[in-house]
């Protein structure tokens, strides 16, 4: 009935699972490696990438500072519940697609879409959520009950068709199979096994429906940990591709029950205005550091971690 | 129960969202000035009101004060009933299981409705680009009740937006069903910093029904870009309360982020 003209990141099923049969490891095998490392391996110039959770909760920051650090080119971004770090992966001239969601915030990102610096695709957060849904259940689409009626139908690559049961309109979004997942967790073990307390956006359905999955987490724990509760494992080891070791790994923004947010750090982020300012801060906190322990050593510095962790004060539910 | 002297515009608007939450019921809640409306609410008017969030938390006691920007931070999703994601959380609203949405915007038409992602220009190349829907498509579609909520200024009122982002009753009676949106849902309230309007039940129109005490509703009306149905008897808006502005002000947002507007004044 209805659909719009434009590109869709998509993958056949078929040619998902037999991907998934060749490079998906059964065997659980040791994956700890550096952050460097699990960028040079895994995440390819045009790569479409996606994110759990927001930049402000438990988002895997220094992940993507080392993806701009290692100056990906011509990603497409998943900006589901993206804040900074879409702006800061386009400023760096790492991403140039973004399907939409929520596209935060701040003036810079807006200006670089309304000069054409980036391209956009307009769907919604619940619409990306059901795409990733539908990519984990290895079926081509995900029908919805909304973006029917308004102008997301145009601007995305949704279709409106009568359904076959009631006859009534429906909207089908198309599976979505990122080529990379950055997902921050809690607590993982060095197979992959992973740990998230707290809510989060679809990290077991973007885990199952990504090519390469990267956990990077705050704490790295013993594999029996994980069989002794198992009604704690968010994802397990043969979904994931590397896992990363990184402490305050979601900062500026912050872990549930680990440490807050740093908002005169996500100020300082949400003040840049001109191409000059950002390309000061990337120079400052990205390109001018080697990794994120050097980061967090010489941007941020003990003395604020602390003070971070200390306003982490609610803990009951987060363990 | 006394009033202030002194208020901003935005401590009126949410004052006035939060009186329309009934308790007992549930309530999607998105992202800024909606969730300070459900904390309020919460703390003076509906204590037993359950929020639900895009993120995956249902049904959270919210701690004060309200940490800016957070949207999942612990402060945010204290003692919840759940903690899930996202397509979970919209599973309860496409199932009929919440009542309310509560969204903002940019732009909202007669219809109700709502434009939050451009302003100008085309899509490829707006004159100014904004966040998007996020999860506003979805609270609109899904939702029984929708209150959009919106400083008063005319310009935000149009006759056409500049693009549809979530859906109001879209041409009028019927249009909603016919789309395909789930049938008995859409907006039910436009709370501003001004005044409150309702729709029409026949024509779907956004129809005025309350202005704030001390203003006239041609006051109101001036400047929208479309002429709304005016009620026949218009409610008379009290300004907020000492002790919603006390919340407010000391419990709620002691650090003025979100309750800051222009400052406005009791009428006498």
């Amino acid at each position: 009935m209805l659909q719009g003209q434009v590109e869709i990141h998509f993958t056949h099923p078929d040619d998902f699972r037999e991907w998934v049969r060749e490079n998906k490891k059964r065997e659980a095998v040791e994956k700890l490696m550096t952050e460097r490392e699990a960028v040079a391996r895994l995440v390819a110039d045009g790569d479409y990438i996606a994110y759990d959770f927001s930049s402000l909760t438990r988002g895997p920051q220094a992940m993507v500072r080392e993806i701009i650090r290692q100056r990906r080119y011509g990603l497409w971004v998943c900006a589901e519940f993206t804040l900074h770090e879409t702006a800061l992966l386009v400023a760096a001239g790492c991403c140039s697609r973004i399907d939409v969601g929520f596209l935060g915030y701040g003036n810079y990102i807006g200006r670089a879409v309304a000069e054409g610096k980036v391209k956009v695709f307009e769907w919604t957060n619940g619409a990306l959520a059901s795409r990733m849904l539908a990519g984990a259940r290895g079926i081509p689409f995900m029908p919805m009950r909304n973006l029917l009626g308004t102008d997301g139908v145009k601007y995305s690559g949704a279709k409106v068709v009568s359904d076959p049961f009631t006859g009534e309109p429906v909207c089908l979004v198309p599976a979505l199979n990122p080529d990379v997942f950055l997902v921050h967790v809690h607590q993982a073990d060095v197979y992959g096994n992973a740990r998230i307390f707290g809510t989060n956006l679809f990290a077991l359905e973007a885990a199952m429906a990504a090519k390469k999955v990267i956990v990077s987490a705050e704490e790295i724990i013993d594999p029996l940990e994980f069989r002794k509760e198992p009604a704690k494992t968010t994802i397990p080891y043969f979904l994931v591709s590397a896992v990363v070791h990184l402490p305050f790994g979601a900062y500026p923004g912050g872990v549930p029950g680990r440490y807050e947010l740093d908002l005169e750090h996500i100020d300082k982020l949400n003040a840049i205005q001109t191409g000059e300012e950002m390309q000061g801060y990337l120079q400052e906190y990205i390109y001018g550091v080697q990794d994120h322990m050097e980061f967090l050593e010489k941007r941020v510095g003990w003395e604020k971690l602390q003070e971070l962790i200390r306003k982490a004060s609610i803990r009951e539910g987060y363990h | 129960m006394g009033t202030v002297a002194e208020f901003t515009d935005t401590e009126f608007m949410i004052c006035s969202a939060a009186r329309i939450l009934e308790d007992k019921k549930t309530v999607f809640v998105g992202w800024g000035m909606p969730q300070v409306v459900a904390i309020l609410a919460e703390k003076l008017y509906t204590p037993n009101l359950v929020q639900i969030f895009e993120f995956g938390a249902l049904g959270p006691q919210s701690l004060t004060p309200f940490v800016r920007g957070t949207m999942g931070g612990p402060s945010n999703v204290f003692r919840s009933l759940q903690w899930t994601n996202m397509n979970w959380a919209f599973s309860y609203a496409v199932t009929g299981h919440i009542d309310y949405g509560m969204i903002g915007a940019l732009q909202v038409d007669q219809y109700g409705n709502i434009n939050s992602t451009l302003l100008g220009g085309n899509y490829a190349r707006p004159k100014r680009r904004f966040p998007g829907s996020g999860g506003g498509n979805e609270v609109a579609s899904l939702c029984w009740k929708t209150l959009i909520i919106l400083k008063h200024e005319p310009r935000r009122f149009v006759l056409e937006v500049d693009f549809l982002t979530s859906p109001g009753y879209l041409d009028g009676p019927g249009a909603r069903e016919k789309a395909g949106l789930p049938r008995g849902t859409g907006p039910y309230r436009v709370v501003t910093s001004k005044a409150l309007f309702g729709f029409d039940e026949e024509t779907k129109q956004m129809k005025l029904v309350g202005v704030l005490k001390g203003l006239k509703p041609e006051q109101v009306i001036q400047g929208m870009g479309f002429t709304p149905l005016v009620a026949e008897k218009l409610v008379e808006l009290e300004p907020p309360t000492a002790d919603e502005i006390r919340m407010l002000r000391e419990e709620i947002d002691p650090s003025g982020i979100i309750i800051r507007g222009e400052k406005m004044r009791v009428p006498r």
